[in-house]
C-alpha cells in the first residue's frame, strides 16, 4: 500500500507504574521481571565464524557473491539493486519508531568458520547441532522418524506420521537439510538457495524477484543486494510433498544482519506446508532481519505458509531486540490456486511485515491468519495485501492483535478489488486486545473496491480482556495468569486452528510465554 | 515573503502560485501568515500523503479558474425561518437584525487556528478568507435555546469563494446549523470552527451538490466540552472533487457525538468524506454511521478515524460504520475506517462493506412483483436514509435531494 | 392451473452448480390444496424458488406452465402479477422499508404490469386495517421495516398478510407452520382457507401433518431427492406421521 507520511501522534509515556486495585504486590513483581527470563531461546553459541568486511558497499557484495560462487548473473543482479538501493529512502509511514540505523555498522556475512556447507550431517560442527537442539529442532533425520524407517511415500501415510523435513539457516548459511533424498524421490526440491541458484540454475533465474521485484522497497532492495541464504522449495506438477517443509532461522553472531530469500515454486496441481521458525540471542544491540520470500502458485496449486516468529524482542527497557523488516508475497499465478498465510508473531523489537497475495489467476483464493503480541516495549506493524486480479478470487482476513506493557501493534491491510476481478468477495476480521493501559492497539485498513459485483465486508473491534470473564474463570479457580491465558486462547483460537498441529502447540505456549506477567 | 513560500511548496503547480498570489495581496498579520505557511508547508495535499490518497488536489486542481459550466443547483434548505449567511466569490452578506441569543462579530483579521498542520485546506481558508467584502472571521456567539437555524450558503459563479466562521455554543444553549455547498466557484475552501461549551447542544446538517467541475474543501474543527451534545448530518454528492472533512475532539468528559453522511456520485463526481474523532477526555460516546451509493464514473472515498489518547480516554464509546453500495460497474469506492487506540478500558468497533444490493432482499421484492429498478431504487433510498434520520427538521428534505438523484 | 413437467434444475454458480430437481413432475388444477413432504434437503425450498425465479437457480431442462402460460422465461414481478405468490420459508428482512410501503408499492407494481388502476390510499388503508385485524396483527407492526426485529411466528404471519394484501391466485406456503404457535397456527390456516376458491391453487410445503388438519390438502406428494416419488390422498400424511418416510415409501427416500 501506498501509505505515506503518516501522522505519528504518539503519547508520551511518562507515568509510572500504578499498581492497580485487587492486584497484589507480587504480579507486578513478576511483570517487571518478565521478558528476559522468559525469553528460553536468548542463549548464543560460541563458535569460530567468518564475517564479510563490516558494513555495505559493492565489496561487500562481490564478497558475499564470492563466497557463495555464484554465477555472473546472479552478481550482475546484486548489484543493480544495490545502485537502485543507494537512490532509495527507508520508509516511515508504519506505526513503529527505532533510532535510525546504521547501515555500515552491521556485517552482511556471517559464517560458522568451517565452511559454508557440509556434506553431511556428521561435519556439522558440533555447537550447531546442540544449538538447535536446545531450540527443540530437529536435524537428525532418525530423530525425527522415531523409528518409522522407510515411512511411506504418500501424502496419506504422512498425515499418519506427521514428519517435518528441516533447512536450518545458522546467520547467513543452511548449515543443514534433512530428507533430501526421500523429497528428491517426489520430485520436491528443498535446499537452500545458494544450493539451488548451483543446482537448479534455470528455476531460480525463473521465478527470483518476479514476486517481489528488485525495487519492490527499501528493505527488499537492500536484501536483494545482500541476500545471504535461505530456502528454496520446487513442487513439480501434481505432487502434493509427502511432508511439511521448514526452515529454522537462527541468528546468532554479534552485529549481523540476517537477510535470507526464501522461494518457493508450487507447480500446477501441487500442494506444499512449509513452515518457518525464528528465533536470535539476546543481545544488546539491535540486530537486522530484512528478508524476502517469495511465493509462486500456479494453475491449481496450493501454498501453506506458516510461521512463528520468536526473534529476541529485547529487553523489558527496549533495548536490544530485532528489527525485522520483512517483505513477503506470494502470487497466485495460476487458476485456482491458492495461497494461505498464517503467522505468530511474538518476537522482535520492531516488526514491519505484510505477507500479502496477488490473486492473479481467476478463482485463486488468498488467506491471512495473524497473530501478533506485544509486550515490553515492542512495536509491530503488520497485516496483509489482498491484490484481486482474477475473476471470482477470494480472500480472507483474520487478525489477532493482543498489546500488553508499552508496546504498540498496529494492523495495517490493504484490500483491492481491480477493475477485473468479478465477483471478488473479501472478508476481514481484525481483533484488538489490550492488556494494560499503556499500550496502543490501532487498525488501519485500506479497502479499495472498482467492482459493483465485489462483495466486501469488514469487522473490527478493539477491546480490553473482560473483566467479567476473568473473574468468572477466577471464580472457578484459576490462577490470574491462567485465565489470561485462557482467554487470550479462546481469543486467538481462530487462527490457531490454522496452524499444523505441532505447530499449533508451540505457538500456544509461546503465548503463554509472551505474555506472562501481563496482568497487573 | 511570496517568494519564500513558493520555495517551501515543491513544484508548485498554476494553482498554488495563484494561491499565494491571493495571500500576498491580503494585509499582514501574524497569524494569517501562520495559517499560510501551515498551507504552504506541503501545498495543495497530493496522494502521496497519507490521508490524501484517494483524493488527490494538486491533480485535480491544476489552475484555479472560473468553471465554464458551474452547477446550477438550488439551495434545498429552507432558509425563511433562518438567518442567512452567504458566501460568494465576490463577497459576503447576513441579515442585519439577529434574534437576541445570537451575537454576530465579523472580524476583518484572522483568528489563531490550531492544529492547523493537519489540516491543510482549513488552514488554506484560515488564511486567505477575508479582504475588503468578506471577514477574516466571522465569530458568532450563542447563548440562547430557542434559536432559530443558522444557515450558510456558498454559491455564486467566480474563481475562488474562501470563508471561515467560528461558533462558539456557552454552555447550555442550543443552536441549528445548516451549510450548503452549491458551487459556481471554481474552488471553495471553507473552515467552520465549533465550540460546544458544557452542556451545549448542536445539530449541523450539510448539504452539497455542485457541477463536475467544483473543487471544494469544507473543513470543521468540533470542540466538545463537558456532556455537549453534537449531531452532524451531511449529504454529499460530490464534484471534481469534494472533501468534507470534519475533526472532532471530545475534550471534557462525557460528550457525546453523533457524525452521520451520506454521499451518492456518479459520472465524474467524487465525494470523500474524512472525519477524524479524538477521545481526548474519559466517557465520550461517539457514533457514525457513513451511507454511499455510487454510480458508473462516480468514486466515493470515506476515511474515518478515532484516536484514542493514552490515560484520558478511559472509557471511550465509540463506533464506526461505512456502508457502500455499487449500483453499476464503474463505480468506485475507496475507505479507510481506522483505530488508533492507547488505553484499555474502551469499547470500540467499526464495520465496512461495500458491494451489491442484497440479493435476497431484491428477490424478495421482485416475488411480491416489484419491478426490479423500482426495488433496486426502493431498497437504496432506505439504506442511504439511514443515514440522515438524525438530520431532525432537515431530514425530509434530504431524503427527497437523495430520493430524486435515485430516481434520474 | 400450474402444471409442471419433467422439470430439472441446478443450484449454484456455473462450476459449483448441483443438481437438485431431477425430473419433477406435479400438476395442481385450479381450485385444489397439494401438499409436499419430504425430508430435509430433499429440494422442496429449490422448487418453490425455481418456480418463482430466483436467480441463481437454473431450470436445465423441463417446463412450468400456470394456466397455460409458460412462467420459466419470465422475470419474478412478471411471474408475482401472474399472481404467483411464495410465502419464504425465511422471510427477508428489509431496514429501512416500512411493512405499509412495500405491499403498497408491491400492490401497485403488480396492478401496473397488468394494465390496472392503481389502489387509493383509502381503500389499501382499509383493506390493510381488516386483514391485519383479522391476523391478529399489531398495527405498529405495519409501520416497522419488513420484517426486521419480528420474531419467527411474526414473519410468518406477515407473510399471510402480504399474501391477503395482495390476493395471488397460486400459492405456495414454505414451511408457514413452521415457528408458529398454537393459535398462531390456527389464525394462519383461517386465513390460508379463507384465500381457498375455485379459481386458485395452492402447494402447501410442510413437515407436519398438524398444519394438514387445518388446511385439508386434496392431495399429499412425497418429495425426494427433487422427484415426486409418492402421491397420495390426505391420508398419506397421517401415514407419514405416523411411520416416517421409510416406512411408507421404504428404502426409496
Ligand atoms: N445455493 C446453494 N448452493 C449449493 N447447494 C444448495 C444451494 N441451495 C440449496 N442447496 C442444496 O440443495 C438441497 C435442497 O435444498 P432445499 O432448501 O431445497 O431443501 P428442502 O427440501 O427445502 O429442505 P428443508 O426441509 O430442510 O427446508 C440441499 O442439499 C441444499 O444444501
Ligand atoms: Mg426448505
Amino acid at each position: 500500500m501506498d501509505c505515506c507520511g503518516g501522522t505519528d501522534e504518539h503519547e508520551d509515556d511518562c507515568t509510572e507504574v500504578t499498581v492497580k486495585e485487587g492486584i497484589d504486590a507480587k504480579t507486578v513483581e513478576a511483570a517487571k521481571a518478565l521478558e528476559s527470563e522468559n525469553y528460553s531461546a536468548g542463549f548464543s553459541t560460541a563458535i569460530d565464524m567468518e564475517f564479510s568486511p563490516k558494513g555495505l558497499s559493492e565489496d561487500t557484495i562481490r564478497f558475499i557473491s564470492a563466497k557463495k560462487e555464484e554465477p555472473e548473473w546472479l552478481l550482475d543482479w546484486r548489484l543493480a539493486a544495490y545502485r537502485r538501493w543507494l537512490t532509495m529512502e527507508e520508509p516511515t509511514w508504519a506505526k513503529v519508531r527505532y533510532e535510525p540505523i546504521d547501515y555500515q555498522a552491521y556485517y552482511y556475512y556471517a559464517a560458522p568458520k568451517s565452511g559454508a556447507k557440509y556434506e553431511s550431517i556428521d561435519d556439522v560442527p558440533k555447537e550447531i547441532l546442540e544449538t538447535y537442539e536446545k531450540l527443540g529442532i530437529p536435524l537428525r533425520e532418525a530423530e525425527v522418524l522415531l523409528g518409522v524407517e522407510g515411512a511411506a511415500e504418500t501424502a496419506a501415510a504422512a498425515r499418519e506420521a506427521p514428519r517435518v523435513a528441516v533447512d536450518a539457516v545458522f546467520d547467513s548459511v543452511s548449515v543443514a537439510t534433512t530428507f533430501r533424498k526421500e523429497l528428491e524421490k517426489a520430485g520436491v526440491i528443498f535446499m537452500s538457495i545458494s544450493e539451488a541458484v548451483r543446482e537448479h540454475p534455470e528455476l531460480v533465474k525463473k521465478y527470483l524477484g518476479t514476486v517481489v521485484p528488485q525495487s519492490d522497497n527499501f528493505f527488499a532492495t537492500l536484501n536483494s543486494a545482500v541476500f545471504s541464504d535461505g530456502t528454496f522449495v520446487y513442487v513439480p506438477k501434481g505432487v502434493r510433498c509427502p511432508m511439511e517443509l521448514s526452515t529454522y532461522f537462527r541468528m546468532n553472531a554479534e552485529n549481523t544482519g540476517q537477510f535470507e530469500r526464501t522461494l518457493i515454486v508450487c507447480d500446477e496441481g501441487a500442494y506444499v506446508s512449509y513452515l518457518e521458525g525464528c528465533t536470535a540471542p539476546m543481545r544488546d544491540e539491535n540486530q537486522l532481519h530484512a528478508a524476502v520470500v517469495e511465493l509462486v502458485a500456479l494453475d491449481d496449486a496450493e501454498i501453506k505458509y506458516s510461521t512463528v516468529q520468536n526473534w529476541w524482542p529485547g529487553d523489558e527497557d527496549g533495548k536490544g531486540g530485532i528489527y525485522n523488516f520483512v517483505t513477503k508475497r506470494g502470487d497466485c499465478r495460476g487458476a485456482r490456486s491458492k495461497i494461505s498465510w498464517t503467522q505468530v508473531e511474538t518476537g522482535s523489537a520492531v516488526t514491519w511485515k505484510y505477507p500479502s497475495c496477488i490473486l492473479r489467476g481467476d478463482d485463486s483464493v488468498g488467506e491471512f491468519y495473524s497473530i501478533a503480541v506485544t509486550n515490553g516495549r515492542q512495536q509491530a506493524d503488520t497485516g496483509t495485501k489482498m491484490i484481486h486480479l482474477g475473476k471470482r478470487t477470494k480472500s480472507r482476513i483474520i487478525s489477532k492483535g493482543i498489546s500488553a506493557g508499552k508496546s504498540d501493534n498496529t494492523y495495517r491491510g490493504l484490500v483491492s478489488i481491480n477493475k477485473r476481478a468479478e465477483k471478488a468477495r473479501n472478508f476481514t476480521q481484525c481483533d484488538s486486545l489490550l492488556i494494560g493501559g499503556r499500550c496502543g492497539a490501532h487498525t488501519v485498513p485500506y479497502v479499495e473496491n472498482r467492482r459493483a459485483d465485489a462483495q466486501l465486508e469488514h469487522e473490527a473491534t478493539t477491546t480490553k480482556l473482560s473483566e467479567d470473564q476473568l473473574f468468572y474463570a477466577r471464580q472457578r479457580g484459576l490462577g490470574e495468569e491462567q485465565a489470561v491465558a485462557l482467554l487470550v486462547n479462546g481469543f486467538v483460537r481462530e487462527v490457531l486452528q490454522e496452524l499444523p498441529m505441532e505447530f499449533a502447540v508451540e505457538a500456544q505456549k509461546l503465548l503463554e510465554v509472551s505474555l506472562e506477567g501481563s496482568v497487573g | 515573503m511570496s517568494t519564500a513560500l513558493r520555495d517551501l511548496i515543491a513544484n508548485p503547480n498554476a494553482a498554488e502560485l495563484e494561491l499565494i498570489a491571493r495571500y500576498g495581496m491580503l494585509p499582514e498579520d501574524a497569524r494569517r501568515e501562520r495559517a499560510f505557511e501551515a498551507f504552504a508547508k506541503g501545498g495543495l495535499p497530493h496522494r502521496r500523503v497519507e490521508g490524501w490518497h484517494w483524493s488527490d488536489f494538486k491533480a485535480s486542481l491544476p489552475v484555479i479558474e472560473t468553471p465554464a459550466q458551474p452547477g446550477t443547483a438550488q439551495d434545498p434548505l429552507p432558509a425563511d425561518d433562518a438567518v442567512l449567511f452567504s458566501f460568494t466569490p465576490t463577497g459576503f452578506t447576513w441579515a442585519e437584525s439577529l434574534p437576541e441569543g445570537i451575537r454576530v462579530l465579523a472580524k476583518p483579521e484572522a483568528q489563531a487556528f490550531g492544529a492547523s498542520e493537519d489540516m491543510p485546506l482549513g488552514a488554506l481558508a484560515a488564511a486567505l478568507a477575508g479582504g475588503k467584502t468578506k471577514p477574516g472571521t466571522l465569530m458568532i456567539e450563542v447563548t440562547g435555546q430557542d434559536l432559530p437555524r443558522l444557515h450558510f450558503r456558498f454559491s455564486g459563479a467566480g474563481e475562488a469563494n474562501f470563508a471561515r466562521v467560528q461558533i462558539i455554543v456557552r454552555p447550555g444553549a442550543k443552536l441549528a446549523v445548516s451549510e450548503s455547498y452549491l458551487g459556481g466557484a471554481g474552488f471553495t475552501a471553507s473552515l467552520m470552527e465549533f465550540s460546544l461549551q458544557a452542556g451545549a447542544e448542536c445539530s449541523r446538517t450539510v448539504y452539497q451538490r455542485t457541477g463536475k467541475a467544483e473543487v471544494l474543501a469544507a473543513t470543521a474543527a468540533v470542540q466538545l466540552d463537558e456532556g455537549a451534545d453534537y449531531r452532524q448530518t451531511t449529504l454529499a454528492f460530490g464534484g471534481k472533487l469534494t472533501r468534507l472533512e470534519t475533526r472532532l475532539t471530545h475534550q471534557e468528559t462525557g460528550a457525546k457525538a453523533t457524525l452521520n453522511a451520506a454521499y451518492l456520485c456518479a459520472d465524474g463526481h467524487h465525494a470523500d468524506i474524512t472525519t477524524e474523532v479524538r477521545h481526548g477526555a474519559p466517557s465520550c460516546v461517539t457514533r457514525q454511521l457513513t451511507k454511499g451509493a455510487v454510480l458508473d464514473g462516480g468514486r466515493g472515498v470515506y476515511q474515518g478515524k478515532f484516536f484514542v489518547p493514552r490515560n484520558v480516554g478511559q472509557k471511550t464509546d465509540a463506533d464506526m460504520q461505512h456502508n457502500a453500495l455499487l449500483l453499476e460497474e464503474g463505480a468506485e469506492v475507496f475507505a479507510k475506517p481506522e483505530l488508533e487506540i492507547y488505553a484499555d478500558n474502551v469499547e470500540c468497533a467499526h464495520g465496512n462493506t461495500s458491494g451489491a444490493l442484497d440479493a435476497n432482499q431484491m428477490f424478495y421484492m421482485r416475488q411480491r412483483g416489484i419491478a426490479e429498478e423500482e426495488a433496486r431504487a426502493l431498497l437504496t433510498e432506505a439504506f442511504i436514509a439511514e443515514a440522515l434520520e438524525e438530520a431532525g427538521e432537515l431530514e425530509d428534505v434530504l431524503r427527497v435531494q437523495a430520493r430524486a438523484w435515485l430516481a434520474r | 392451473m400450474l402444471k409442471i413437467e419433467n422439470l430439472t434444475a441446478t443450484v449454484g454458480e456455473a462450476e459449483e452448480a448441483k443438481q437438485i430437481i431431477n425430473g419433477l413432475t406435479l400438476e395442481v388444477p385450479a381450485g385444489e390444496v397439494h401438499a409436499i413432504m419430504g425430508p430435509n434437503g430433499a429440494g422442496k425450498s429449490t422448487l418453490s424458488y425455481v418456480l418463482t425465479g430466483r436467480s441463481g437457480y437454473e431450470v436445465t431442462g423441463g417446463s412450468v406452465t400456470l394456466n397455460g402460460e409458460d412462467i420459466l422465461s419470465m422475470e419474478p414481478e412478471e411471474r408475482a402479477a401472474k399472481g404467483m405468490f411464495l410465502s419464504f420459508q425465511y422471510p427477508v428482512e428489509i431496514p429501512g422499508v416500512p411493512v405499509m410501503t412495500f405491499v403498497r408499492t408491491a400492490m401497485n407494481s403488480q396492478r401496473k404490469l397488468r394494465g390496472e388502476d392503481e389502489i387509493s390510499a383509502p381503500d389499501f388503508i382499509k383493506k390493510s386495517r381488516e386483514i391485519a385485524k383479522q391476523l391478529k396483527l399489531d398495527a405498529e407492526m405495519l409501520k416497522r421495516p419488513v420484517n426486521v426485529g419480528f420474531s419467527g411466528g411474526e414473519k410468518k404471519r406477515l407473510e399471510i398478510y402480504q399474501m391477503m394484501m395482495l390476493e395471488p391466485n397460486f400459492l405456495i406456503l414454505d414451511e408457514t407452520d413452521s415457528g408458529l404457535d398454537i393459535d398462531a397456527l390456527k389464525t394462519v390456516a383461517e386465513g390460508v382457507n379463507a384465500m381457498r376458491s375455485p379459481e386458485r391453487g395452492m402447494l402447501v410445503i410442510t413437515h407436519y401433518q398438524r398444519l394438514l388438519d387445518y388446511i385439508k390438502p386434496d392431495k399429499v406428494h412425497v418429495l425426494s431427492a427433487g422427484r415426486i416419488i409418492k402421491t397420495g390422498g390426505a391420508d398419506l400424511a397421517h401415514r407419514l406421521e405416523a411411520e416416517g418416510y421409510e416406512g411408507v415409501v421404504g428404502e426409496a427416500v
